[in-house]
């Protein structure tokens, strides 16, 4: 195999699931391609990334804030109502002195989401207006270190089992905050599980391009 | 002009960009960050963060995760007891999730994990290499997924402060707690150059 230097490997790509090596081709608009061996997905191709990536953070930062701010359920036992946040719920930890439970809880739960969807929408923010190449680049790479530990899909799945163990116990009225959480979530698996952040280092790598020639 | 062999070339994991394998430290071209920090450890981190998880397990099994005081009896309930009485009660779907949730994936996760770490030092000629890449794979994806329980714990503690009925976590929340961070650690420092045997020394 040759290549003429280093930038030429930008034409090729290794799947993340089985680490086969493919060639690059250029595809339509919103196309993707797919590993041939495992059928991953490898790259998509979306003219108008930038524009879908920043609506999608706002959105995203939207729900979120929303899910914070309303109740997730409340409960209703003899007349005694209760209802939870997640604000809260982290409190409620510190105050029993589970602290370990309660970093565990607030990074994942809380900062790390929040930090994911604000780091996106600066990013998107910074390619749509053509600045800061450089810190563009140390975004990504503090990115890609935040997002396994999103687990905000997980979190959701957890509130639908405690609320099936709570229909024997107590009346259970389901809150905003719940809804918001879904809708969150919905936006959090098309952007942190479909978009690939090499998707931005190639259109970074475009953006700037155009500006310097 | 270049001359490289394909399986020179190996992916960054923070950018996906393609680097070829210098064999000794390398850095991305693309975002700059070191590839593979913990070569020079091989493997041993990795094992230090699995049996750390792995130690962590067993009083996550063997103290109540869920303390139930309910008209002033004190109930106590271990990871599986939750499992039995809530199949006992009839609620199969949650008691399953729960029991893999809580059970499977982290054994799972233990014994995959081990078998990677062992086969790299070990190979057995028989298993390809995108097998055990997909293997690997697997692990991360449903590794997360055993905070389930933990997350239940909290948010039942969080909602139920009534007159007649209490929830409280147990010791176990916080060793379970412990155990899945670990595991998710163990996985991460995993260095997956490691499956295609390259090893840090630089002999391909």
């Amino acid at each position: 195999m040759k290549i003429e230097n280093e930038e030429d490997l930008d034409n090729f790509v290794i799947c993340r699931r089985c680490h086969t090596l493919h060639k690059v081709l250029p595809l339509h608009d919103g196309f993707k391609a797919c590993c041939s061996e495992c059928g991953a997905l490898l790259y998509r191709f979306d003219s108008r990334l930038v524009e879908h990536g920043l609506a999608w953070s706002m959105t995203a930062l939207l729900f979120f804030f929303v899910a914070n701010f309303f109740p997730i359920v409340q409960i209703e036992v003899l007349g005694n109502t209760q209802f939870v946040t997640i604000p809260m719920m982290l409190e409620a930890l510190f105050e029993q002195e589970f602290y370990i439970v309660g970093f565990v809880c607030l990074f994942i739960v809380f900062l790390f989401p929040l930090g994911t969807f604000v780091i996106y929408g600066v990013l998107f923010l910074l390619l749509f207006f053509q600045k800061g190449e450089r810190s563009i680049g140390k975004l990504l790479v503090l990115l890609s270190h935040l997002k396994p530990w999103n687990m905000v899909d997980i979190f959701l799945v957890s509130i639908l089992v405690s609320l099936v163990k709570l229909i024997g116990y107590a009346q259970i009225h389901i809150g905003t905050s719940f809804w918001a959480l879904v809708l969150f979530v919905l936006v959090d698996i098309y952007i942190n599980k479909t978009l690939h952040l090499s998707e931005i280092w190639i259109l970074q790598k475009v953006r700037f391009k155009k500006e310097i020639e | 002009m270049i001359e490289i062999e394909p399986h020179h070339l190996i992916r960054c994991p923070h950018c996906d960009a393609v680097n070829i394998n210098k064999t000794k430290k390398n850095r991305c071209r693309r975002c700059h960050s070191d590839i593979y920090p913990y070569s020079n450890f091989n493997t041993e981190k990795s094992w230090a963060f699995l049996v750390t998880a792995m130690i962590a397990y067993i009083p996550a099994n063997l103290y109540p995760i869920l303390i139930t005081n309910k008209f002033g009896v004190i109930e106590e309930n271990t990871i599986m007891g939750g499992v039995i009485s809530l199949w006992e009660h009839g609620s199969y779907p949650i008691a399953l999730i729960i029991f893999f949730a809580s059970m499977v994936i982290p054994i799972m996760k233990f014994l995959i994990l081990i078998y990677l770490m062992i086969s790299v030092k070990y190979p057995i000629k028989k298993e390809t290499k995108t097998n055990r890449y997909k293997l690997y794979f697997f692990t991360e994806l449903i590794g997360p997924w055993s905070m389930i329980d933990v997350f239940v714990v909290v948010l039942l503690m969080a909602l139920i402060h009534l007159s007649s009925i209490d929830i409280f976590a147990g010791t176990a929340a916080t060793a379970f707690a412990i155990s899945v961070v670990f595991t998710l650690f163990a996985a991460h420092a995993f260095d997956e150059q490691l499956i295609a045997g390259k090893n840090p020394k630089g002999e391909i």
